[in-house]
């Protein structure tokens, strides 16, 4: 195996690392206030497409990007409004937004498919030392999103942890009538979660059709909101492991199309015969391993879990 | 959920804590508060529904509209193409077998409050395991086949099922993430089969699976539907016998609703919960067999196609009932239908995506706001608050009539 395959995939892990972890942040956002989101692939898509549309229309991708998190962010309203106002189904709700937003997504993307994009995000570059051996294009040769999700996690475990805001937050995602009791208002706290979640996911769609793909189609986002889903999961609902997480996840991602051009030997195995499908599965087999670990550990300790995760809340019945 | 044979929930209006701290930044605002109705509107569901389409019918038009579309063209196409005769109500009845066998896996679970998200996995794998058995036993003739299979796929179905309820049951781990981790699993291992092990020799360099043998094919009922809608409600009526007219449908119901109560009835939750879930994935995965020998020559990693999904949505719309799972599958198989013919129209099929999400958004508003007020208050302490009634003097709060019956409204 060569220098530049190795490289090449620790690039790549980097970036789907990034693409993941953004959704997941959200996600997290969103699950420590109380309120699962399934709705992340059909959030991703609607970022996807409507920030390669409005790159396309502006000539930049930053105004894309930030467009991608509005419209997720208009489309996670959609989640608030059913689930945290109205306490409908969280479930049913995020499901809901999942297949109506690929659908709404493909409708919209119609005239984009196969467009090229020259208004894509550029790798940084960064000066003296993206020229290091190895490192150098690994870490300081990314586009500029790959820092952006570095920052927003740090940001992200700093609100949740270190302010009175996170703590409300997190506060709601355990019990909501506690926290309502002490003058909080459980629906703003929950709405903005998922909203921000949604802001998250947006971007990331943005940042797989403004340059990972460099380009949008109607599969575009193949799951990979799912992923997100289980990364809070694995990533014990913390945005540090969420990281580390993120990284593992990105590598199987990476790996995948990569797996059978690779001549190497481990352990008397040929990498090259492993299917790229059941790398694929890795993700979410690890996921359900990680959850039933966790209800094992429960028996000791309190689960990570958000307790109140999944229960609406309506003041009036509780 | 609340009962609605119980006296009126108490009237307050809401008292509002003033807080300490640093948590005032929404005081003072004028909030809108969710109060239940005393009076239950009758069939709420069924009005939601209706609601709901009505609902998505004008966004969609207004979507088309905008795409440069005539909505009353499209929607002439879609009405015709599902509805407009024999041949195009066997189309719909096709689509809406899948999605009413889905819908009716995933109310088994729900009808005990469990969440089965992996139906579309379940399918995968039911259609899996028939297709195997199908390749193996290939020269079995057609009836025998086809039990075999149809069997295969609720084993199949269960197989992919057993982990997600024997670890609800037992640890508590919550069904919802384990079933949809189990669905991307599924997909990917019949994309793995097909790249490898069971791929067709004869599919050179395309990544196809092996044919089922021709005999592996449901007999024909009228035009393109198969004798699979006469398992679907046949299936379905079966479910609601179960439920509503058995002991044990009713320890299901009790066990879902209220765990403490069946607990002191004697009641095992843990052999409930794996009951339940465990016959929900049998059923997804008869489905997927259902699909696999009803309209598919061979298994590929599209054929559950979105029907696990679309089966959730299904099911809640219909409260977990079984007359509903009928109903809202053979609109949704019509909007299906619909939303293929319509291409020949130069507009994309995802109009019905979005046709079906908008159904069920739009639904969930409605049967939230049937089944409660919308109240507008102040804090306590704003000059303008409002003063709370007297339990029972509140407008709407008439005495319920024991007769009428809507009981989970708004469960979903």
């Amino acid at each position: 195996m060569s220098e530049a395959a190795v490289v090449g995939l620790l690039v790549a892990t980097v970036q789907f690392a990034t693409l993941v972890y953004l959704a997941g942040l959200g996600e997290l956002i969103a699950e420590r206030s109380g309120v699962l989101n399934l709705g992340v692939e059909g959030m991703m898509a609607m970022g996807a497409v409507s920030g390669f549309m409005m790159a396309l229309a502006t000539d930049r991708p930053w105004i894309g990007f930030a467009f991608a998190a509005l419209v997720g962010m208009a489309v996670a309203g959609i989640h608030a409004l059913v689930s945290v106002v109205m306490g409908a189904g969280q479930v049913v709700s995020g499901l809901a937004i999942t297949i109506g937003g690929l659908g709404f997504a493909a409708f919209i993307g119609q005239d984009a498919v196969r467009e090229r994009a020259d208004a894509v995000f550029t790798d940084l570059g960064i000066a003296g030392l993206a020229d290091i051996r190895w490192v150098g294009p690994i870490l300081f040769n990314q586009p500029p999103v790959v820092y952006l999700a570095g920052f927003l996690g740090i940001a992200a475990w700093f609100v949740l942890n270190r302010t009175r805001l996170g703590l409300a937050l997190r506060a709601v995602g355990e019990s909501a009538s506690t926290t309502d009791s002490v003058g909080h208002s459980v629906t703003l706290l929950r709405s903005g979660a998922v909203l921000i979640g949604g802001a998250f996911a947006g971007a990331a769609g943005a940042f797989l059709s403004l340059y990972m793909a460099a380009g949008w189609t109607e599969g575009l986002i193949a799951g990979r909101g799912w992923i997100a889903v289980a990364l809070v999961i694995f990533g014990a609902w913390r945005p540090g492991r969420l990281a580390a997480g993120s990284l593992l996840f990105g590598f199987t991602l990476a790996l995948q199309p990569r797996v059978q051009t690779f001549d190497l030997e481990l352990f008397g195995l040929e990498v090259n015969t492993i299917s790229p499908a059941l790398l694929g599965i890795l993700p979410f087999l690890l996921t359900v391993v990680v959850l039933i670990a966790i209800s094992f550990r429960a028996r000791h300790r309190p689960s990570p879990a958000p307790a109140a995760l999944t229960l609406p809340y309506r003041r009036e019945e509780r | 959920m609340t009962d609605p044979g119980a006296a009126p929930e108490p009237t307050h209006a809401p008292l509002h804590t003033v807080s300490r701290g640093r948590a005032r930044w929404h005081r003072g605002l004028v909030r809108p508060v969710l109060q239940r109705r005393a009076d239950v509107v009758p069939a709420a569901q069924a009005v939601a529904f209706v609601i709901g389409i009505v609902v998505a019918l004008i966004a969609g038009a207004l979507l088309l509209l905008a795409a440069g579309n005539d909505p009353a063209q499209v929607y002439g196409r879609m009405v015709d193409s599902s509805l407009g005769g024999i041949n195009s109500i066997s189309r719909t009845l096709l689509r809406a077998t899948p999605l009413a066998l889905a819908g009716l896996a995933v109310a088994v679970a729900g009808s005990m409050g469990l969440w089965n998200i992996g139906a579309e996995g379940q399918m995968m794998a039911g259609a899996t395991v028939a297709a195997g058995f199908a390749m193996s036993a290939g020269d079995l003739p057609g009836p025998l086949l086809i039990v075999m299979m149809l069997i295969a796929g609720a084993v199949g179905g269960v197989i992919l099922m057993v982990g997600p309820a024997l670890a609800r049951a037992y640890l508590g781990v919550s069904e919802i993430i384990t079933t949809l981790m189990l669905v991307e699993v599924s997909i990917r291992v019949v994309e793995w089969l097909e790249t490898g092990p069971w791929k067709d020799p004869e599919s050179q360099g395309f990544a196809l699976i092996e044919p089922l043998p021709d005999q592996a094919s449901l007999p024909g009922l009228f035009g393109r539907a198969h004798i699979g809608a006469l398992f679907a409600v046949a299936l379905l009526v079966a479910f609601w016998l179960a439920v509503s007219r058995t002991a044990w449908g009713y320890e299901l119901r009790m066990a879902g609703s209220s765990p403490a109560t069946a607990r002191y009835a004697g009641i095992s939750l843990q052999r409930k919960v794996l009951a339940a879930l465990l016959l929900s994935g049998g059923l997804a995965g008869l489905a997927g067999a259902i699909e696999l020998t009803g309209t598919a020559t061979r298994l590929d990693p599209g054929l559950s196609n979105g029907y696990g999904f679309a089966g959730i949505i299904v099911a809640a719309l219909a409260l977990m009932r079984p007359s509903g799972v009928a109903a809202v599958a053979f609109v949704f198989g019509a909007v299906q239908v619909g939303g293929q013919s319509i291409q020949t129209l130069g507009v994309t099929s995802s109009i019905a995506t979005i046709l079906q999400a908008m159904i069920l958004i739009g639904a969930l508003v409605a049967a939230v706001l049937l089944n409660y007020r919308v109240r507008w208050v102040r804090p306590v302490g704003h000059p303008a608050a409002e003063i709370a009634p007297p339990a029972g003097l509140a407008p709407g709060g008439a005495p319920p009539s024991g007769s009428s019956s809507n009981p989970e409204a708004s469960g979903v």
